[in-house]
């Protein structure tokens, strides 16, 4: 029973100031195993301080968005956004949990934005059973023959280039076996909705095409 | 406290090697001499039978004995005086009419060479164990004499006399079974992970509807979360909550199980038994934390539990050994109900704390030995929290060997008002018997040496400890 956070999009302090305290209150240590990061977390503190208007935002964040979420799990995986000033985060990550190999790239990589047949190429491609993208904003959850994508929006609610009108939202993933409970967690008018997917792996999916 | 004389105790048979039967205490020893021939207090079928050696059991299959149904006879071995039960309980002769088909099964594994006590403990123990209702009373006398370690005799004495098997001979199969089930369930209630309880309740509810069609397309459909249950919830009532608040206990839990008797194979090592044999007890304390949540799991309760399953688990009977889980759980309960209150931290202090029961220790020892009681206490302020507290609140499993202690929870288990006194009373022939050492030892030696108690003969412990209890105003060594 691993539980394995997928988030991403967060864009502070530039586009948000912060996750939704509802989110953060449900955000507590010792509970979750995993983090996948999407991209775009944005914050570096020597911008910060240039600008005028983003100060009061510095005592929201004092640090890197990157270290609380540390703070929650340890065990963090990011991968870079087009806005993330961090150099060291890589393009495309693969991780392996359980009986899933997960994988997890920012998406803006990928054209057009958000087409879903693009991103099932790039899960082909990386040879994973779970692709999770972001860029998009928009909470998605689709599958083909190569594997699902998952794309658990924006966690902060930023706008993007596409869309104005965001939910907060990010996904929860209970990887059980060969069986996956998605919860997806959006922040709706102001009140916190959970949903859920069942997603079964069967021993025919997914040939690695490396 | 001057001694005018040799006390009589010091005169009794234990210590000379002579057969002698003026001890009260202890059943004659059958000699080889005295066994069959005329002895008159042996059942006169006996008479009849053939002399075969104390040591060569093994061939004396059929007895002339008339009354004694030979042909269902399945223990063989038995050497020839068994039915001779101790001269004080003349009720026990009908034990032979009555005397079938033992259903434990079991024979006698006697080592090589036991001592002539141990042979005429042993073949009493049976005699009892194999009546069609057993009397517990007797049981406990006999037990708090020592149950020979062989046979699975232990095993099925501690259950008897922990109440777990009835003492109706009948009944014990269907007991077994229903006490077993009801241990499944509790394994099934309450230790599944939050997953799968989630699992069976959609699949009960029929949301479960099949993804193995790999080649579909399209977005996957979302479906409403029952009961605001998600892995996130913060609700009191939550499984999910619920089920991380007691990860930390499940930490502490699984923490001590690794340490339980590091130097015995039977607990640790990385063999694949060792490793069953850790999830057992991790899974029964588990469960007792859950089902005593005004408790729940307090350091130390791992070394109570493992001599009651590495008993049970070495059953000889293979159906006792394979659910040797069940029945621990249950003795375990039994175990703890008489010490519960020394482990829940806001007794401490009240009446029925540990507390007050190291005063009681304490008091024990001013009456029966006032010298070393003042010495221990009010010369070299020694404490007696410092070396009590884990003698007492881990049934001195922690002070000897695994073997002695198991010794020493025969006489515990066998004490009809609970196994307290007893332990009382062994705690304070504990203290007797080193008293010298330690009239002579100042704080630190005196600590050194009751924290590390010295390896002593367990059957002349058990006997001091006896001793105190006939005699409350005994003379001082």
């Amino acid at each position: 029973m691993v539980l394995v956070l997928a988030l991403g999009d967060l864009h502070i302090p530039h586009r948000a100031p912060d996750l939704p305290a509802k989110f953060k209150s449900m955000l507590v240590p010792g509970k979750i195993q995993h983090i996948l990061c999407t991209g775009n977390l944005c914050i570096k503190l020597e911008n910060v301080e240039q600008s005028e208007s983003l100060v009061k935002y510095k005592t929201d964040f004092k640090a890197e968005v990157h270290d609380y979420l540390k703070t929650i799990c340890p065990d963090l995986h990011i991968t870079r956004g087009e806005y993330d000033e961090e150099t060291r985060y890589p393009e495309t990550k693969i991780i392996t949990i359980g009986q899933f190999k997960l994988g997890v790239c920012h998406g803006h990589q990928v054209i057009p934005w958000g087409d879903l047949d693009s991103l099932a190429m790039l899960q082909r491609q990386l040879g994973v059973d779970i692709l999770v993208t972001g860029h998009t904003h928009q909470f998605t959850a689709y599958k083909h023959e190569g594997g699902v994508v998952i794309n658990p929006g924006s966690a902060t609610g930023a706008y993007s280039s596409i869309t104005y009108d965001v939910n907060p939202s990010f996904v929860l993933m209970d990887i059980d076996g060969l069986r996956i409970v998605v919860y997806v967690y959006e922040l709706i008018d102001g009140e916190v909705k959970v949903d859920k997917i069942d997603f079964k792996k069967t021993a025919t999916t997914t040939q690695a095409s490396h | 406290m001057v001694k005018k004389q040799v006390p009589e105790w010091l005169n009794s048979s234990l210590w000379s090697s002579s057969t002698s039967s003026s001890s009260p205490l202890l059943p004659p020893p059958p000699s080889d001499t005295d066994d069959h021939g005329g002895d008159d207090d042996r059942l006169p079928p006996l008479s009849s039978k053939p002399a075969p050696s104390m040591h060569s059991y093994a061939t004396s299959p059929s007895y002339g004995s008339s009354t004694v149904v030979s042909d269902s006879r399945t223990k063989p071995p038995i050497p020839v005086s068994p039915p001779a039960i101790v001269r004080e309980e003349p009720p026990k002769r009908e034990v032979k009419d009555v005397r079938r088909d033992d259903d434990n099964g079991t024979s006698p594994n006697l080592s090589s060479g036991p001592s002539p006590e141990e042979i005429s403990r042993q073949a009493q123990l049976l005699a009892e164990l194999s009546r069609k209702v057993i009397n517990i009373g007797e049981l406990r006398k006999l037990a708090a004499q020592g149950i020979p370690d062989g046979a699975g005799i232990r095993s099925t004495v501690w259950k008897l006399l922990l109440g777990y098997l009835p003492s109706d001979r009948s009944l014990w199969a269907s007991e077994m079974a229903k006490k077993r089930s009801q241990y499944r369930h509790f394994k099934e209630d309450l230790l599944m992970n939050p997953s799968e309880i989630t699992r069976r309740l959609d699949k009960s509810s029929g949301l479960e509807n099949d993804e193995a069609k790999g080649e579909g397309k399209g977005l996957l459909s979302r479906s409403e979360i029952s009961d605001g249950e998600h892995p996130l919830s913060l609700r009191k009532a939550s499984i999910w909550n619920q089920f991380f608040q007691d990860t930390e206990i499940m930490e502490q839990i699984d923490r001590d199980v690794k340490r339980t008797h590091p130097d015995m194979n039977f607990f640790s090592g990385d063999s694949p038994f060792a490793k069953s044999n850790q999830d057992a007890l991790r899974n029964i304390l588990i469960v007792f934390a859950k089902l005593n949540p005004g408790i729940r799991y307090v350091q130390g309760m791992n070394e109570i539990l493992a001599p009651l399953y590495f008993m049970f688990r070495n059953d000889p009977d293979e159906d006792n050994a394979s659910s040797a889980e069940a029945d621990t759980f249950f003795c375990f309960v039994e175990v703890l109900s008489g010490f519960r209150d020394h482990f829940c931290q806001q007794l401490d202090n009240s009446v029925v704390g540990i507390r007050s029961t190291i005063t009681r220790l304490s008091q024990l020892l001013k009456e029966h030995d006032e010298e070393l009681w003042r010495h221990l206490e009010i010369t070299t302020k020694v404490n007696p929290q410092f070396y009590a507290f884990r003698w007492i609140t881990l049934l001195l499993t922690q002070e000897f060997n695994f073997a002695d202690s198991l010794h020493i929870w025969d006489a515990l288990l066998s004490d009809p008002e609970g196994p307290l006194e007893t332990l009382l009373r062994v705690c304070c022939a504990m203290l007797i018997l080193i008293r010298r050492r330690l009239l002579a030892g100042d704080f630190t030696a005196n600590l050194k040496l009751l924290q590390n108690y010295p390896p002593t003969n367990i059957s002349h412990l058990l006997y001091v400890a006896n001793k105190l209890h006939v005699h409350p105003s005994g003379q001082s060594l």
